[in-house]
């Protein structure tokens, strides 16, 4: 079940198959990948991808971590900001996507109204190619933040509070407990959530997708953004959206494996 | 002297509060701050985008309030056919089974990977994540023709089997985790005290990971009630339709209704803090607390 989707879009990269072709699709060997990797738009949307999603994952790491850190702290109102902290992720991404959309409107967006009382002129979020990366990046890490939060949370609810007292007896208080238990005690939980936070974000093209198209020209434009082109806008050609998966899979194959094995993700607990 | 350092740290420990919540405030506010947008459609009068009123300048609040758009939700309906209550109840149908089924599979996984030896563990361990690193909108064509073959789609079970797995790779490594952070003292103490295997995982190591459940079921809850692409594929029949497929369904091409998407994507949201709230409880009390001693 978690395989056979797998093993079947690795077939289907080696043949033509498209809306015409769907229940008897020939192979053509290479043919697709040989015509992805030479494309001109290949190199540019496969660095797009790389700043993406190192872009999104480093803030939204930081960002669940430092909010994790405070909320598990000594204050007031812990349920209340915990609530308002997963607004981001309890709201169906389609919708909330299409108000950042309309925030980022140079004319009457909010985003350029606010900046405007601060005196800063007008930004043309979305048909500037370089502010047009920075809005969807900004709008995926609102997206993703809650989650880290919440793994982080979990992660270091599960360590027993004994180890904190322990420590404060030894006099580490503050910043050192958290430096010398909280930090090595959640490490496998940072790993995890680094690994699939670059691997979700990787193949993440909602916010690409929603915001801007992938446009102006390509400067939006992910791997898996062209993947669903291929697909599902106009032409139908299933095989090369197959191959972009493909190569988004091997791209991310090779780090993943490093990452785990520096890591020792896999590793029984000793 | 002592009373000095002793005034000093106190005045260093108000810095410290105060620096906390406004991080904390400022975030809250960054973080509702485009729902607050949704919160004004849904509230103000007619299917159109309004201009609304400004609080400080920047915070939207509806012109004319209206609840017109929460009282006509349960005869929602824009083709022939299925209404609010239809959508809802598939919607609970199916994620209630899906999250069950993915706890149900998660722990003895997770717990195998944990405590156990044995063959090919870390390539098994690591094939949990191969699904992850194809982008989910492909699968769905090829998960699409396995299961209209299997005659499952049109059907719960289209959905449910899909959400149950598709949780898998991230819900495996977090039960691992937990499972891990257990002292193996505590296994040996239980056996010691003549417990079984079954009776150790059940007594001792469910209890005190369940924060980590928590967090398991809560993933798989999200993934479910919140899908769109998958569903849009599998669920054909309109009575079927869970309540994401009607929300997208008032985004027509030519005219969207703005507010009765907005009113009902607000409602969407309720079950979502109803869980974390009850939720809550177990990812805060931190159970693990009094179990190790020494």
């Amino acid at each position: 079940m978690v395989l056979y989707p797998f093993a079947y879009n690795i077939y289907v990269s080696f043949t033509n198959m498209s809306v015409y072709h769907i229940r008897n699709p020939a192979w053509v060997g290479l043919a697709n990948y040989v015509f992805v990797v030479t494309s001109p738009d290949f190199l540019t949307v496969l660095w797009n991808s790389v700043v993406w999603t190192l872009a999104n994952v480093i803030p939204t790491v930081l960002i669940g971590l430092v909010l994790a850190f405070v909320l598990n702290s000594k204050v007031r109102g812990k349920t209340i900001y915990r609530l308002f902290m997963i607004v981001p992720w309890a709201m169906p991404s389609f919708i909330t996507l299409l108000v950042w959309q309309s925030m980022y409107s140079t004319q009457y967006g909010v985003i350029n109204a606010l900046l405007g009382q601060v005196g800063i002129a007008p930004i043309n979020w979305l048909n500037d190619c370089n502010w047009a990366f920075v809005a969807i990046v900004v709008a995926n890490i609102w997206l993703g933040y809650p989650f880290m939060m919440i793994i982080f949370s979990g992660a270091l609810q599960s360590i027993p509070n004994e180890l904190y007292e322990a420590a404060a007896i030894d006099g580490a208080v503050g910043f050192r407990q958290m430096r010398y238990i909280s930090i090595p005690l959640i490490k496998p939980t940072i790993m995890v959530a680094v690994l699939l936070g670059s691997i979700w974000t990787f193949n993440n093209f909602n916010a690409a997708y929603l915001i801007t198209g992938g446009g102006p020209g390509l400067c939006t434009t992910i791997l898996i953004t062209q993947a669903y082109k291929e697909a599902f806008n106009g032409t139908f050609a299933f095989a090369q959206a197959a191959t972009y998966a493909c190569l988004a899979f091997v791209i991310l194959f090779v780090p993943g494996i490093l990452w785990n094995r520096r890591t020792g993700l896999t590793r029984r607990a000793s | 002297m002592k009373n000095n350092s002793k005034r000093k740290r106190s005045a260093g420990k108000i810095a410290g509060t105060v620096l906390k919540h406004a991080f904390l405030i400022i975030m809250s506010i960054i973080s509702i701050y485009p729902v607050l947008w949704v919160v004004t459609l849904a509230f103000s009068p007619g299917e159109s985008l309004v201009t609304p009123h400004f609080i400080l300048g920047f915070i939207p609040i509806p012109a004319t309030p209206t609840l017109e758009h929460f009282i006509s939700i349960p005869q929602l309906h824009l083709l022939a056919g299925a209404t609010f209550p239809v959508w809802a109840k598939n919607s609970i149908i199916i994620t209630v089974s899906s999250v069950a089924l993915s706890v149900a599979l998660t722990l003895p996984a997770g717990y195998a990977f944990s405590r156990r030896r044995f063959r090919g563990q870390q390539a098994s361990m690591f094939s949990f994540l191969l699904p992850s690193m194809f982008p989910g909108v492909i699968t769905i064509i090829p998960q699409f023709l396995l299961f209209s073959d299997l005659g499952l789609v049109n059907t719960y079970l289209g959905c449910i089997i899909p959400y149950s797995v598709g949780s898998l790779s991230l819900s495996v490594f977090i039960m691992k985790g937990a499972f891990d952070s257990i002292p193996r003292d505590l296994d040996e103490a239980a056996s010691i005290d003549g417990a079984g295997e079954m009776r150790t995982f059940y007594r001792i190591l469910l209890p005190l990971t369940l924060p980590s459940i928590a967090t398991v079921a809560l993933w798989a809850f999200m993934g479910s009630w919140l899908d769109w692409a998958l569903a849009n594929v599998m669920l054909k029949d309109n009575t079927l339709w869970t309540l994401p497929l009607a929300l997208y369904d008032f985004i027509q091409p030519n005219y969207t209704y703005y507010g009765s998407f907005a009113a009902l994507s607000l409602i969407m949201a309720i079950p979502v803090f109803i869980v974390f709230l009850v939720f809550q409880k177990y990812l805060v009390t931190g159970l693990t607390a009094g179990s190790v001693k020494g």
